[in-house]
């Protein structure tokens, strides 16, 4: 099974209520960032601007395999713990892992509700960022069905 | 706080790690843009009120109706001669957002936690992961004022006579840069720009680097001297969804006291989706930033 179906899978079959719950174990869970990328986020690269806390987060693809390096404040728990989730589901994997996953992936998870409208836009520019960048590092277009 | 017009609707953290087991009298509600923060850890005796979950009706854009404002205020233990507490993160946006909402439904005692919840950590306070629960009451509350909340119509018709506006959002925003936001149908407006007429205050002019609002000679610089308000002045306030004005209400209103100010909640998304407005672009009234 793909690390990302286990995710949906697990948001999927939780209540509403414990999806906060999951989300908040989620934002506990954020690896640190290695310190060789701590100068590139003081630099503000990397930055997710849509996002309206300071969001570091930057996809790369080496030696064929998806990483993803980030930093995201404990001030902003639901971006941390989203972003745990996609350095969950995609670290390690193969860019067309990224590419073929769905497109409207926070509703998928049943998060989207729990967010409001409103709230979604952080949220969506990072995961835009994730398969923006993975697809153009990897040479491949995003969306290839 | 004494120089504010209405300086009683502010508290201070040391008020409020003072008054924080007074829950008889007191109710806290922490209030924030990012739904999980308030379970990562809040002031003791603080409720929760999402702005979404709580405030917001699922169906009809709108706020809830009377009757389910009444029931979360019960479900809080908020009775009617409650002093609510507000305070969040963000400067206390949605905090001040809460307040407008409370305000709306006519509840009395309202203040705000002045610097919000970045104030409270960065003075080494207690947080806590304990949701408290208190006795249930039975709260009636008002139909909503009209007097505080404008609406499409109302707000052409204020454009038209060439009274006040007040766009709270970002320069960039207001000279109609930001016009498109790929991969963000969702939030997007069709339009770019600002309500013509209005005035380019960012909201974020009203406070401090601790997070708290500026003193009141420094507000009178800015909204008075600089902009030309004045005190008896029927003034609009917007942004993009309406959260960021209404810290600039309660700014006008509270702590300059502003008589005649409202919010425009339906605020940019609206207006810059409506179909037969005008807006204005570009830039002779943006605020240095």
């Amino acid at each position: 099974m793909r690390k990302l179906d286990a995710l949906l899978e697990l948001f999927q079959e939780a209540e509403p209520a414990e999806r906060l719950e999951l989300l908040l174990d989620f934002a506990e869970r954020l690896p640190p960032l290695p310190p060789e990328y701590v100068p590139l986020r003081d630099a503000g690269l990397g930055m997710v601007h849509e996002c309206q806390s300071p969001v570091f987060f930057l996809p790369e693809v080496q030696d064929g395999r998806v990483r993803i390096y980030a930093d995201v404040p404990r001030e902003a728990p639901t971006p941390r713990a989203f972003t745990a989730m996609l350095v969950e589901a995609f670290d390690g994997e193969p860019p067309e892992v990224v590419l073929e996953a769905p497109e409207d992936l926070l509703y998928r998870l049943g998060i989207a509700p729990l967010l409001g409208m409103q709230r979604l836009r952080g949220l969506t520019a990072i995961y835009q960022k994730l398969r923006r960048e993975v697809a153009e590092k990897a040479g491949l277009s995003a969306n290839p069905r | 706080m004494a120089a504010y017009a209405h300086p009683e609707v502010l508290v201070s953290t040391d008020w409020v790690a003072e008054h924080l087991n007074d829950t008889e009298h007191v109710r806290i509600v922490e209030s924030d843009e990012d739904v999980l923060l308030y379970e990562t850890g809040h002031i003791p005796n603080a409720v929760k009120i999402d702005w979404v979950q709580d405030l917001q009706d699922p169906i009809v854009r709108d706020y809830i109706s009377k009757e389910r404002f009444e029931e979360l205020c019960a479900s809080r233990g908020i009775a009617n001669d409650t002093l609510v507490v507000f305070y969040g993160d963000k400067n206390n946006w949605w905090a001040c957002y809460a307040f407008w909402v409370f305000k709306l439904f006519g509840h009395e005692k309202c203040a705000i936690m002045d610097g919000g919840r970045q104030k409270w950590i960065a003075e080494g306070r207690p947080l806590t992961r304990e949701v408290p629960s208190f006795p249930r009451t039975t709260y009636r509350a008002k139909a909503p004022d009209p007097s505080i909340r404008a609406f499409r119509e109302e707000v052409l018709a204020h454009m038209r006579a060439g009274k006040p506006l007040i766009d709270v959002r970002t320069p960039a925003e207001y000279r109609g840069e930001l016009t498109h936001m790929p991969d963000y149908p969702q939030e997007g407006a069709l339009r770019a720009g600002h309500i013509p007429g209005a005035k380019n205050v960012p909201w974020s002019m009203a406070v401090r680097e601790d997070g708290t609002f500026k003193p009141r000679e420094e507000l009178e610089r800015i909204y008075l001297r600089e902009k030309g308000l004045k005190p008896d002045d029927e003034v609009i306030t917007y942004c993009r969804i309406g959260e960021r004005s209404s810290h600039t209400w309660f700014v006008l209103k509270y702590l300059l006291g502003f008589e005649h100010v409202k919010n425009y909640d339906g605020s940019w998304t609206e207006w810059g989706n409506l179909v037969g407005v005008p807006i204005e672009k570009g830039d002779p009234e943006a605020a240095q930033s």
